[in-house]
């Protein structure tokens, strides 16, 4: 295969790959708690910048994940706790605090770290030879470490007692209350885990973009689209929604240039919500 | 320095058609000569992306006008500045115009901002109040009583093509921008510059201004296509993020770079590690070599201190417009259009990096040529009095 082939397949690979991973979060919380949050892309942001301080800090790179863990689970406790468990069922209402929420993060950090852009370094540098075609190695390992986040995710989901347990309560809290299921406590430990994989995906995006307040914007809409596309609560659907928005998205700007790509991003958005607003892995 | 207030959209909305129904009257031109404060109606990124700018600006305008103000005004009387957001839609900035005009009755405009915006607000001001455009832009810009401070085209590109295509000996060029109005006219003088210099444009290609873009397709297909260089008008973090997967695909090695709005803060984001090969053409940096702006840093450092936000071109430019505005008044010595325009050919003034004359509306100045050290700009080329290629009427 030509070099150039190679390299633009591996493009849309990391293109899809990378979206999933930013839109995990988001699928989990809006899925299982039907809360759509709005400062996910923000959750991300804040995962780059502590990316951003451990380097600073000349500490090695992987301490940026314990880091973002903590800082984001304790963020996503304590948001469900006061801000998002009053107004469940209230979608309209959580969308508001969500978006209300994402302004005050974005604020934050501003205050922190001022609105300059903060530069990481890579911390796998260098590219490598694919079928011919030379890859930057942080972009091929960011698509192996999203394919084992999404396949333990997966296999911890649909395997572990917890996770029948969840799908218990996201399908009738009532009744899984009924049944002596802690509701709450889950309730609060799936926003938390959204919450911490926003954060994982903002330390794995970290070094290849532009780290700054603003940065969440930008993901919080690609993801929006995903599940659109994909559907609600199952992770075929974060997948299907990926590949078709992810994919397009990177073919298209192979084919033609970025804005026809995105001009097929937003036709796909409209189109699914015009004829499938349910997405295409619609949980009955 | 005043800030404009928050206005209910509603409000916004009938001030917008009252300043419609109004402006033709010329009922804003009377009321602006009985008010005593010199008013400064200052457009800057205070919100969105563009808001990193916003405290350059603002620390750059503010020592400007206490300079000003010390020294007596402009025409005698004291400069007030009212900064207005100009970092949300064109639309908006255009009304926030409206309101400045007709509840502020400001002076005159300065506009830091993107050429879509100036755009806007031109076709809003109508030329009845005088504006003052103050960043690198696409040159040609003749609407009456308007005047531009910028680099534009013939200043910036022309030079550093010509050093990458006769000194650096590089044939092939690829052009990539965001998708408006600045890297389409700019462009468009870009071809021509390289037609002249014997080289040959063999990319072009735009992405969606304001979306959320990433580059690897394009800048694997420009690494297929092997050009020996690159011309971005990309601009804030589109610019970054380009230059970042550029270095990322190992392009920086074998392709040089060319960007035209690359100034400290985005240098800061690209990183030490992806800046090799990258040039930019300025007429400021902030380790400018020139006795002036030596004597211009020094002063904001001197009153802003330690924390000082980063100087750089956009900011810079903010303190130039309002010597500008000092130097043109005073001279016409009222705010009439024509002898404003009179006063404004051959008009000598002080900007941040060195004094400039204002021929045709547009400004003449020094530019630098500066290759990319790691996250510092190192001048490789000063360019003496270098003409702005725009020749307005008077």
């Amino acid at each position: 295969m030509e070099p150039v082939l190679v390299a633009q397949a591996l493009n849309a690979l990391y293109g899809i790959a990378s979206l999933a991973i930013l839109a995990l979060g988001l699928a989990v919380v809006l899925g299982l708690l039907g809360v759509l949050n709005l400062a996910h892309g923000e959750l991300v942001m804040i995962g780059a910048y502590c990316a951003y301080v451990v380097q600073a800090q000349g500490w090695p790179y992987l301490y940026a994940v314990p880091l973002a863990l903590v800082v984001c689970g304790v963020l996503g406790y304590v948001v469900e706790r006061w801000l998002v468990r009053p107004l469940y069922q209230r979608p309209f209402d959580t969308l508001v605090v969500t978006w209300g929420l994402s302004l005050l993060l974005r604020k934050c950090a501003e205050a922190m770290f001022g609105l300059g852009y903060k530069s990481l370094t890579e911390p796998i540098g260098g590219t490598v030879e694919v079928l011919g075609a030379t890859y930057p190695r942080y972009r091929l390992m960011l698509i192996v470490v999203s394919v084992l986040v999404l396949g333990a995710l997966v296999l911890w989901y649909g395997r572990s007692r917890t996770g029948t347990r969840i799908k218990a309560m996201a399908g009738n809290p009532e009744l899984a209350r009924a049944l002596g299921i802690p509701v709450r406590r889950y309730a609060s430990a799936t926003f938390v885990v959204g919450t911490c994989l926003a954060g994982l995906a903002g330390v794995m995006i970290a070094p290849l973009a532009p780290v700054q307040p603003f940065m969440g914007l930008d993901h919080i809409l690609m993801s929006f689209f995903v599940l659109v596309v994909g559907g609600l609560g199952s992770v075929g659907g974060l997948l299907t929604g990926s590949a078709v928005i992810g994919g397009s998205n990177s073919i298209v700007s192979a084919l033609s240039d970025s804005t026809g790509g995105y001009f097929c991003v937003l036709l796909l958005a409209i189109v699914f919500l015009w004829l499938r607003p349910r997405g295409i892995h619609a949980r009955s | 320095m005043t800030q404009v207030p928050f206005v209910p959209a509603r409000r916004r909305i009938l001030s917008a058609a009252a300043g419609t129904a109004v402006l033709g009257t010329g009922w804003v031109g009377s009321a602006l000569a009985q008010a005593k404060e010199f008013k400064v109606g200052f457009f800057i990124a205070l919100s969105g992306p563009a808001s990193l700018f916003g405290p350059t600006q603002r620390a750059c305008a503010d020592l400007a006008a206490e300079k000003i103000n010390k020294a007596g005004g402009i025409m005698g009387r004291q400069v007030k500045l009212i900064f207005a957001d100009a970092g949300g839609p064109p639309a908006e900035t255009a009304k926030s115009a409206v309101r400045l005009m007709l509840e502020d009755k400001v002076d005159l405009f300065i506009g830091s901002h993107d050429s879509a915006t100036r755009e806007a607000n031109i076709a809003t001001i109508k030329g009845k109040t005088p504006y003052i455009y103050s960043p690198v832009y696409e040159g040609g810009e003749c609407s009456p009583n308007v005047f531009c401070l910028g680099e534009t085209p013939p200043q910036q590109a022309q030079p550093a093509i010509e050093f990458l295509a006769k000194e650096k000996k590089l044939k092939t060029f690829h052009l990539i921008g965001d998708d408006y109005v600045w890297p389409r006219k700019v462009n468009e003088q870009v071809k021509k510059f390289v037609a002249e210099y014997g080289g040959k444009v063999v990319g072009e290609e735009y992405v969606p201004f304001g979306a959320p873009n990433k580059f690897e397709e394009a800048v694997t297909r420009i690494k297929a296509a092997k050009p020996d260089a690159v011309i971005a008008t990309l601009v804030g973090a589109d610019n970054v993020n380009f230059n970042r997967t550029f270095a990322g695909f190992g392009l920086d090695k074998t392709i040089a770079r060319l960007s035209l709005l690359l100034e400290e803060n985005t240098l800061m984001g690209v990183g030490a590690e992806n800046s090799a090969n990258l040039y930019s053409c300025m007429g400021y940096f902030a380790n400018n070599p020139s006795d002036a702006a030596k004597a211009f840093k020094a002063e904001y450092m001197a009153k802003y201190g330690e924390k000082a936000p980063q100087l750089a071109t956009i900011g810079a430019d903010c303190y130039s417009a309002l010597n500008l505005a000092k130097a043109l008044f005073d001279k016409a010595g009222a705010a009439d259009a024509k002898k404003l325009a009179a006063a404004s050919e051959g008009l000598v003034f002080a900007t941040a990096s060195g004094r400039v004359t204002m021929r045709g509306r547009q400004v003449d100045k020094d530019m630098y040529l500066a290759q990319c050290k790691g996250t510092e700009f190192e001048v490789i080329k000063t360019l003496k009095a270098i003409k702005s290629g725009t020749a307005c009427r008077a």
